[in-house]
Parts: structure tokens; C-alpha cells; sequence
């Protein structure tokens, strides 16, 4: 059933602009956002692999050249897509079914902004035509913004104007960058502007080619919240409401790999792009696992601790193998379901004791045993502990690196682990296991139900993608021969 | 022990940097870690020049090593400079936007 | 005719540049804004650029029109598109700017980014 594949944006995208429209009701709102969501995980489940062209405008053949030029707007629907894609349908629907058993009157904005998130980071990941990503990158950036500033935590409007305004700075480079390619080639399709690339049509030491890939990369490490955006990356996952931010980093996820594939297919015929995205992984790596440590807001901590997970996803693209491309990839989907339990998790402690600061907090095992052990679950499937998934790509992502050559990488990997388990389990000892505090009080609350229960569906997920990693790894293992 | 003496000291500047709230034992350990950690990575990460000139790889990870190390602390420079103001995110922005450009329009042709 | 397609470039790198300036080293927030959409205007500049034809003509086929002739004739409209697309964008990230502004003004009573911006992780972590 091909006709799915345009549904898994417009389904999301239409229940946007419907929920904004009738929020007065508040039930019927209710019902269909319950609806809605729980249709996305399922789309990309039913649809088959293919082709959709907007419009029906197949592609056509030169016959002077022997070019195929592809006129429409292309999504092309795989296995990759189908995993990535169904990951972040799951998420959104267990995020809003949180957000729906949590308060009573529903805001309509508020779902308007998530759905929308969803349908943008899906039509990215989606799309073969690179002006369509990009208009679905800044619409994502505006449901990113907006889901910042609807939280109700102190100097949240503020971290949102800073992001937009960086972002205001970076897009507008990245159109630039897409500018130049399209002044080179005259196509916005990636599959034309790839094949111009590699049947020599451009020549790829022009400065003007160049110049894009600085500009575009530029656009992808606002977009992936690498250095030097990595401070306002964690800001952001810190203003906003734990189950937010929980959607909000899947799509940081999602927007980087949907951008780095994109970039890949284009140069991958130049060494120094690989250069330069395992450069920026390897300083995301060091600069947020580090920061990490030094933070005493544990929502910042998570947030730093996401933006240095990032760096082992730009580390599997940049080494460039099909070995290697497997492991990032894998590790995306694994960064998606961890650091969505983590804020989860840590925002059901905001939620019971209404303090971020670790120096304020203790003793809570006593108080929210289940919480805390699902907690330590997810904490050590980050730092890549045996069995679970994040051990599986990190270990993959070792071998990659251990094989391309550079051992020095698979050290810093294994240092950066170590590093994100230190991270953990001194959060982890200063809110659970040493003595509470007498002056903290402890607000007469259960964490909701919904959130435990949300906590044990991504658990039981990173356990399954723990034993069985081969369920993902083959597929994308294909998807990725199928570019390189 | 003048060693362990400028270590002394960093435990002390770190008061600074969790400052107003208390400091408690496990953010200074933490901040220790990181010291030691970023040190590490840092000098680990130079090695890679290897693939271009094994000299150049050994000149820069000495250098480097005897720079960080007679620099510690680093944590509270590292923290100022990645505060949340804006001025300081579009300043390191524009920086590596103008580095990008310039790398990889001058160098791209020659990695 | 060249020197037609020059100047636009020219203009929309000036553009960029300005707009660049601006939003670094001004410190008044709206003229930051200001200078973000000369950059965002300047980059659409130089996409319209990029579909301009010396001696051409607007891409719509009339009846009557010989093909051959308005194939070889006729401006790039690939970019006049996507500009129409980026222009729609950049209005409303600018109208979402300017409200947060708006909502930041009537909190600090000033437009300065150095006190409206500035660093918030030091007061908020233990000020209750």
C-alpha cells in the first residue's frame, strides 16, 4: 500500500491544524489526538517499501544524456525510514498520551505543536528533494521553539528567542548552501544533483561546491545541536516540560541523520566532510560529557549528556564504512528510546518533588522505587552497559572504528562511555541513594501512572533491541549499502 | 608536591564555580573527573594528526599535554566561556562558521 | 546583460554581510531581528539570481508560443518557487520573534540583549 507513505506527513500534519482549530472542545480534542497518535506508530508499519511521487510526475529520461531527472517531489519509504519513523510515531504517541492522562483541560496549541514536530521530522526524513527538507527543517524549528516556550519553567521564553535567533543565523546559511547547489546543477532532487556529483558533470574542487558543503554542514550542526550549539541544545531540553523534551530530542535525532544521509549521498566524494563531521562528533563528545559532569540541574545534565551521545552518531557517519554507517545509525535509534526514558524519568522526579537542583534532593529510593530502577536501567544502557541496546551500537561503533584504523577513536568512545557512566551514577547517588535532606519536602504526590507505565514500554523496547540487535542492524545494514 | 599542591588549589576554585548554592562532594568529584577526563580526550584526540605527520602528532600532543596540565583548573574557564548568553552562543557561532568557510574553501582540495 | 545578474549578487552578499554585523554586534534586540532578515533576504536575493536570464522571458507558456523557442528563452522558474516558499518562512519565524520579544519587553522593560539575554543558569538554580 504505497499511498500510505504521503499519510505518515499529512495524518500528523492535518491533526495539527484540526486540533488548533477545535480546541474549545475539549473532549472531542481528547479523543482524536488519542486517535491520531495512535495511527502514527502504525502507519509506517502497514505501508509497503517504494516510491511516491507528488503530483504523479514519474521520473524521465533524457534521451540526449541518459539521465533520469526526477520533476516531482520524492519520498522514498525504506526499511530505514520504516524503523525511524515508527521510533518517533511510538514516542510522540506515548508523550501525548502522557500529556493527555496529565492534565485535564487539553491545550490545543500545545498538541498542535507536537503533532507538528512529528509530521516536519517525518517529511525530512522522508524526502529526496533537498528545498523540501529544508522548508521542514525551519518548520520544525518553530514547533521546537514553540514547545519550549509553552512550558511554564522560569526563563523559558528567553532560551526559546535564543534558539530562534540562532537559528534565524544558521538556516538561513544552509538555504545558501542549497542556493549554490542548485545554481550548479539546476535540480533541488538529490538523487540528480548525487549522480551530476558522481558522473563528474560537476567538478567537485569547485570553490562554489564547496562552499555549499560549508554552508549546508554549517545548517546541520544547528540543526543536530553539535558544537558550538551545543549549550543552547541543552538549554532548550532543559525549558521544556520533561515529556517535551523527551519529543524534543527524537527530533534533534531525527533532523541530524535525516540531514547527515542527505549530505553523505552528495559528498561523500570528498574526504574532508568525513574530517570534518568526526572533528565536530569528537568535540560534541568531549564538550558535553564534560559539561555534564560539572552541572548540578539535572535536566541540564541529561541535555549535555544527549548532545555528547550525538557525537557517536556523527562518529559511525564520518568514519564512512557500510560497517560504520550500520553502528550510527543503530545508535540514533537507541540515543531516541534512552534519552526519551531518561527524561521521562527525571521529570517524574520534578513532577513529586518540584526541585531540579541535585544538591537539594536525596533519598528518594525510599519514596519512588520504581522509578528509580527503571531510571538505572536506562542510565546504564546510555554509558553501554551488556545486555541492553546502547551496548550493542557502541561496541559496533568500537569494531567500526578499530577496523577503518584509528584506534585512538575506539579509546575516546570507550572514555566517553565511561565518562557518561560517571555522569550517571553520581546523578543517580545524589537524588536516590544518599540521605534526604531535611529541608526537602517531599509534595504529597504519586508520579503519574502514565509515566511509569510509558518508562516500561521504551524499557522492554531497549531490552528486546538489546538482545536481538540484528532485527534493526540487517535492515539498515542494507539500506546503507544500497547509498554507498 | 607542588603538584598536588596546584590539585589542592583546583578543589578550591571550585567552590567559585557551584557558588552561590553549597558544594557538595560529589560535584567536586565530578568536576575532578571532568578535569582529568577532558585533559585526556583532548591530548587523545591530537594523536589522530598521526595520519598526516607523525612529527606534527608528537610535537602537538607534548605541547598540548604541558599547556593543559600547567592550565588546570579548566573546567571554570571551559563553563564561562559555554555560558547560556547569547552574546557568547553567536560570538563561538559566528567563529565556527567563518573557520568552516575558510577550511574548507582554501583546504578542501587538499585533504 | 551579465552585469545585471553581477549587481544582484553583489547586492545580496552585501546584504548577508550587514545582516551578519548587525546581528552580532548590535546590541538593541530588534535591530539584531532587523539584521537577521537582511540575511534571510539577502540568501532569497541570491536564489532569484540564480533563475535570472539575460533577455529572457517570464516562464509561462502562452498559447501560440513556439516551444523550442521558449525552451531556449524562457527564465529558470525552479527558483522563483522556492523563494515564494522561503519568504513565507522567514515571515513567520520573524512574527514568532517579535512576539517572544514582545512578551520578553514587558518583563525586563528594556530591549537590551545583554540584560534580556544574558546568562540564567546562575540565578535560577538556587534563588527560591
Amino acid at each position: 500500500m504505497n499511498e500510505l507513505i504521503p499519510l505518515m506527513v499529512i495524518v500528523p500534519l492535518m491533526a495539527a491544524l484540526l486540533i488548533s482549530a477545535f480546541s474549545k472542545f475539549n473532549r472531542i480534542t481528547k479523543i482524536f489526538a488519542f486517535v491520531v497518535a495512535l495511527c502514527l506508530p502504525l502507519i509506517p508499519i502497514l505501508s509497503n517499501y517504494g516510491l511516491h511521487y507528488f503530483g504523479g510526475y514519474e521520473p524521465m529520461l533524457d534521451n540526449v544524456t541518459g539521465v533520469m531527472f526526477h520533476p516531482a517531489i520524492t519520498y522514498s519509504f525504506t526499511f530505514l525510514q520504516q524503523v525511524f519513523i515508527g521510533a518517533v510515531g511510538l514516542l510522540t504517541f506515548l508523550v501525548i498520551f502522557i500529556y493527555l492522562t496529565k492534565y485535564k483541560e487539553v491545550s490545543g496549541p500545545y498538541l498542535f505543536l507536537l503533532f507538528l514536530g512529528t509530521a516536519a521530522v517525518t517529511a525530512m526524513i522522508l524526502t529526496d528533494d533537498i528545498f523540501h527538507m529544508f522548508v521542514f527543517f525551519e518548520i520544525l524549528a518553530l514547533a521546537q521553539v514553540g514547545i519550549v516556550a509553552a512550558s511554564s519553567i522560569d526563563y523559558s521564553y528567553e532560551m526559546a528567542l535564543k534558539y530562534m535567533i540562532l537559528g534565524s543565523i544558521g538556516s538561513p546559511m544552509m538555504l545558501l548552501g542549497i542556493g549554490f547547489l542548485l545554481a550548479l546543477t539546476g535540480s533541488v532532487n538529490i538523487t540528480d544533483i548525487a549522480s551530476a556529483v558522481h558522473m563528474g558533470l560537476i567538478d567537485a574542487t569547485s570553490p562554489v561546491f564547496l562552499l555549499s558543503l560549508a554552508l549546508i554542514f554549517f545548517g546541520w550542526l544547528y540543526a543536530s545541536g553539535l558544537p558550538p550549539f551545543h549549550t543552547i541544545k541543552s538549554g532548550i531540553y532543559s525549558k521544556a516540560e520533561p515529556h517535551g523534551a523527551a519529543l524534543l530530542q527524537s527530533f534533534t535525532v531525527m533532523a541530524m541523520i535525516s540531514i547527515v544521509l542527505i549530505m553523505f549521498r552528495i559528498y561523500s566524494s570528498l574526504p574532508i566532510f568525513e574530517v570534518l563531521i568526526v572533528f565536530f562528533s569528537i568535540l560534541a563528545m568531549i564538550l558535553g560529557v564534560s559539561l555534564a559532569l560539572t552541572q548540578t540541574d539535572f535536566r541540564r545534565m541529561i541535555g549535555f549528556l544527549a548532545v555528547g551521545e550525538l557525537g557517536f552518531i556523527g562518529l559511525g557517519i564520518g568514519l564512512g564504512t557500510n560497517f560504520s554507517l550500520t553502528a550510527g545509525l543503530f545508535q540514533a535509534l537507541n540515543e531516541i528510546l534512552i534519552t526519551a526514558l531518561l527524561f521521562i524519568g527525571f521529570g517524574a522526579i520534578v513532577n513529586a518533588t518540584n526541585e531540579v537542583d541535585t544538591r537539594k534532593l536525596g533519598g528518594l529510593l525510599a519514596y519512588h522505587p520504581k522509578v528509580s530502577i527503571m531510571l538505572l536501567i536506562g542510565g546504564l544502557a546510555m554509558a553501554g552497559v551488556p545486555p541492553l541496546n546502547g551496548f550493542q551500537s557502541k561496541l559496533m561503533l568500537v569494531q567500526a572504528s578499530l577496523s577503518c584504523g584509528f584506534p585512538e577513536l575506539s579509546i575516546l568512545a570507550i572514555m566517553v562511555s565511561i565518562a557518561t557512566f560517571v555522569v550517571f551514577v553520581k546523578t543517580y547517588y545524589t537524588i536516590f541513594l544518599k540521605p534526604k535532606p531535611n529541608d526537602l519536602e517531599l509534595e504529597n504526590r504519586d508520579v503519574p501512572r502514565s509515566m511509569v507505565l510509558v518508562m516500561g514500554i521504551l524499557l522492554i523496547i531497549i531490552v528486546i533491541l538489546g538482545i536481538f540487535p540484528d532485527m534493526v542492524t540487517n535492515g539498515i545494514s542494507s539500506f546503507v549499502g544500497g547509498i554507498l | 608536591m607542588k603538584l598536588y599542591d596546584q590539585i589542592f588549589g583546583v578543589v578550591k576554585q571550585f567552590k567559585k564555580l557551584f557558588s552561590p548554592g553549597p558544594v557538595t562532594n560529589a560535584d567536586v568529584s565530578g568536576s575532578i573527573t571532568a578535569e582529568i577526563f577532558l585533559i585526556v580526550s583532548m591530548v587523545l584526540a591530537v594523536i589522530l594528526l598521526r595520519h598526516i605527520s607523525p612529527l606534527l602528532a608528537g610535537l602537538v600532543t607534548l605541547i598540548l599535554a604541558i599547556v593543559l596540565i600547567s592550565n588546570i583548573p579548566l573546567i571554570p574557564k571551559f563553563k564561562i566561556e559555554q555560558e547560556d548568553s547569547l552574546e557568547k552562543m553567536l560570538f563561538y557561532a559566528i567563529v565556527v562558521l567563518a573557520l568552516i568557510v575558510t577550511f574548507i574553501y582554501w583546504g578542501g582540495s587538499l585533504v | 546583460m551579465a552585469q545585471t545578474q553581477l549587481a544582484i549578487l553583489l547586492t545580496s552578499a552585501a546584504l548577508v554581510i550587514i545582516g551578519l554585523y548587525a546581528a552580532i554586534f548590535i546590541d538593541n534586540i530588534i535591530k539584531k531581528i532587523i539584521g537577521i532578515s537582511f540575511i534571510e533576504e539577502g540568501v532569497n536575493l541570491f536564489i532569484v539570481a540564480i533563475g535570472y536570464k539575460a533577455g529572457g522571458v517570464v516562464p509561462i507558456l502562452m498559447p501560440g508560443m513556439d516551444t523550442s523557442w521558449f525552451a531556449s528563452n524562457a527564465a529558470y522558474p525552479l527558483p522563483f518557487g522556492l523563494v515564494l516558499t522561503s519568504i513565507v518562512i522567514g515571515a513567520s519565524t520573524l512574527a514568532v520573534m517579535l512576539a517572544l520579544v514582545m512578551v520578553l519587553y514587558k518583563r525586563y522593560g528594556t530591549l537590551s540583549t545583554k540584560v534580556m539575554l544574558a546568562d540564567t543558569s546562575k540565578q535560577e538554580e538556587y534563588d527560591e
